[in-house]
């Protein structure tokens, strides 16, 4: 699992469902939760949060701001690939630490991903799990 | 309100080991000892019912001293009103299941408490079975009604389903539940089952080598609960199978068999029998009507 | 062959279980319990019996009890009790010479059973003594089956000590065994040979009977 420190910045409520924004140094990730700050205790501007995402859960992109609907997006560089028959891991450097994805082989070749190739990952706000 | 305060030099296999407790239950908490074999959890049981005496410390219970050493207060087991069930059970084996249940009926109490007990834990068509032709499960049952006949305010459960298969502990849990509930109990558990704790208790102490080495809610001592994934079980890890570049890991959740993919990275630190947190967004599972 | 001694015999090895089966249980469950630094030395009295040459213990009994000495005088005048040469006398030397045969089965069933059988019953608000009554002595029937066979057959076979401390008064002390060795020395070896004959039955019975019942009872329990 994919994990980082920040700390929350901002909490939008609305029917028992939250939108929370953590910022993780220069970064912001969005996270849609099932809480409040009424049912969970930390939800609360500026206190420390993990954020947390499954490396299946990471998209790849490469190329300058693909307009697609992913808002939490980090841009890094590829420091290492494995590729498997079916599925590869990419880990890749960002400035907020490494971020591995786990995607399709067919996918990393169709963009001729390798070492040191530029890549954007973006995570689906609703895959983002906080945990104090 | 249980407040304890034991010190005891314990003689065991290690050598001797000090133990050092300080604790205050409130009344009608389900409260959990966890930790080690050997850490002085039984120990504590057998000196809050009286069945050991503390080297120094006191117990009160709710405003009565039951035990002290400086005020040389000591009240014996049987006045202490304690319901406790065995690790072994300890039934009677020259009694049936409903005289084991007799026995510990307090002079002029009324009788009804027995079937009363009988029908809470379901054990009606075996009363008049003797102890010896009951399977582990029954004998359980059997155990936790007769530490309730004398209607004692505190129940203490040392290892209670440890010996249990897990469909047998599940529907134990649920009477351990039910009864702490329905009898307004303060309730002691002593268990190693990280499912079991989350189910059943409100808070807990972690104790190691006879002190307290963490105490809190479940949730936040073992990590999972201060998490906003809604979607979470508690299982053990039955098989890890490497899978490309990725680990399929079986884990066994209640009587399920589920499938989790992990990254190297994780798996490297699960094997085979390792008690595990299952967590995932709310966002993901699919329902469907069955 | 007379039936008296016979009858002197059960009577004397009735007795002396009956007053053993009392006195044993508590001996045998203070020594199953306790952790005082005097239990080696109760233990090793009362199996002394056992190593013992009966002769030695019926000696000083003889002597203890002898109506010459200060003790037996005293017995006499003041409580009316000769121990010496009387059915009083080899009753109490049988209890004494028959002691291990019941605390050790009692003894050894006791501390055979779980501590926590016991502790349940404190905690359910019981005393000791219940507890002892109504939880252990229920399931150590076998052992106290054991222990009442054997002081009864021990006390049958009895010899040495009863010689000694009740000499050989027909109709009063003359048991069977000592009749055996009575009919011996004056050459009616048929009347000897139907004693024998007759304690020979009644101790291979009894211990058939032991056995028997708690082969029955290990059954039950390995079930």
């Amino acid at each position: 699992m994919n994990s980082f420190a920040g700390h929350i910045t901002d909490i939008r409520s609305s029917d028992g469902l939250s939108v929370i924004t953590v910022k993780v140094n220069a970064v912001r990730f969005k996270a849609v939760v099932i809480d409040s700050p009424e049912t969970a205790s930390w939800l609360v501007t500026d206190n420390p949060v993990q954020v947390q995402f499954k490396e299946t859960e990471v998209v790849l992109a490469t190329g300058e701001n693909p307009a697609v609907s992913l808002q939490n997006r980090v841009k890094g560089r590829i420091s290492a690939i494995e590729k498997g028959e079916l599925l590869s891991r990419v880990v890749m450097r960002t400035d907020i630490g490494n971020i591995v994805s786990i995607i399709s082989t067919d996918a990393a070749e169709q963009l001729a991903l390798q070492e040191n190739t530029e890549v954007t990952a973006m995570i689906k706000l609703n895959e983002v799990i906080l945990a104090p | 309100m249980i407040v304890l305060n034991l010190h005891k030099t314990l003689q065991s296999a290690q050598g001797t080991m000090s133990l050092q407790l300080e604790m205050t239950v409130q009344k009608g908490q389900f409260v959990t000892l966890f930790g080690e074999s050997g850490a002085g959890k039984t120990s504590t049981l057998r000196m809050l019912s009286g069945l050991m005496d503390p080297d120094k410390g006191y117990i009160t219970v709710n405003g009565t001293t039951w035990f002290d050493k400086d005020r040389k207060i000591n009240l014996r087991p049987r006045q202490r009103h304690i319901g406790y069930v065995f690790q072994d059970y300890a039934l009677f084996p020259n009694m049936t299941v409903r005289q084991n249940l007799e026995f510990a009926l307090d002079k002029n109490q009324p009788r009804t408490i027995v079937d009363d007990l009988i029908g809470t834990v379901e054990l009606r068509e075996l009363q008049h079975r003797k102890p010896d032709t009951l399977s582990g499960g029954q004998k359980q049952r059997v155990a936790l009604a007769r530490a309730l006949v004398r209607q004692p305010e505190i129940l203490l459960l040392d290892e209670p389903l440890s010996a249990l298969d897990s469909a047998m502990r599940q529907k134990l849990q649920q009477y351990i539940l039910e009864v702490h509930r329905k009898y307004e109990l303060t309730t002691i558990l002593i268990s190693h089952d990280v499912g079991e704790i989350l189910k059943l208790s409100d808070r807990v102490y972690e104790i190691q080598h006879g002190r307290i080495l963490r105490q809190g809610s479940p949730e936040t001592l073992f990590g999972l609960g201060q998490s906003s994934a809604k979607f979470r079980f508690t299982g053990e890890v039955t098989g890890i199978r490497k899978a490309g570049v990725v680990y399929i890991v079986t884990i066994r959740i209640g009587n399920d068999l589920v499938k989790v993919i992990a990254d190297p990275s994780e798996a490297e630190f699960l094997q085979t029998g390792d008690k595990v947190a299952v967590a995932s967004k709310a966002f993901n599972p699919v329902i469907r009507k069955i | 062959m007379e039936w008296g001694p016979l009858i002197l015999t059960l009577k004397l090895a009735a007795v002396t279980t009956v007053i053993l089966f009392f006195l044993a249980i508590p001996l045998a469950y203070w020594l199953s319990r306790t952790t005082s630094r005097i239990k080696p030395v109760i233990e090793a009295l009362v199996s002394m019996p056992l190593v013992l040459p009966p002769t030695v213990l019926g000696f000083y009994m003889l002597l203890a009890f002898s109506p010459n000495n200060s003790f037996g005088s005293w017995l006499d005048e003041w409580l009316g009790i000769r121990l010496v040469f009387s059915f009083a006398g080899l009753v109490l030397a049988s209890v004494l010479y028959s002691l291990p045969f019941m605390v050790h089965p009692v003894q050894s069933g006791l501390s055979s059973l779980p501590r926590s059988l016991s502790e349940a019953a404190y905690v359910l608000g019981k005393s000791r003594r219940t507890t002892l009554r109504k939880v252990l002595l229920p399931n150590i029937r076998p052992s106290l089956l054991t222990g009442i066979v054997l002081t009864f057959a021990h006390t049958i076979g009895e010899f040495g000590v009863v010689l000694m401390i009740g000499g050989n008064i027909s109709g009063k002390t003359k048991v069977a065994s000592i009749a055996i060795y009575d009919e011996v020395e004056t050459l009616n070896y048929g009347a000897a040979n139907m004693y024998s004959l007759i304690l020979l039955g009644l101790s291979f019975v009894t211990l058939l009977i032991v056995y028997l019942v708690n082969g029955r009872y290990l059954k039950r329990f390995s079930r």
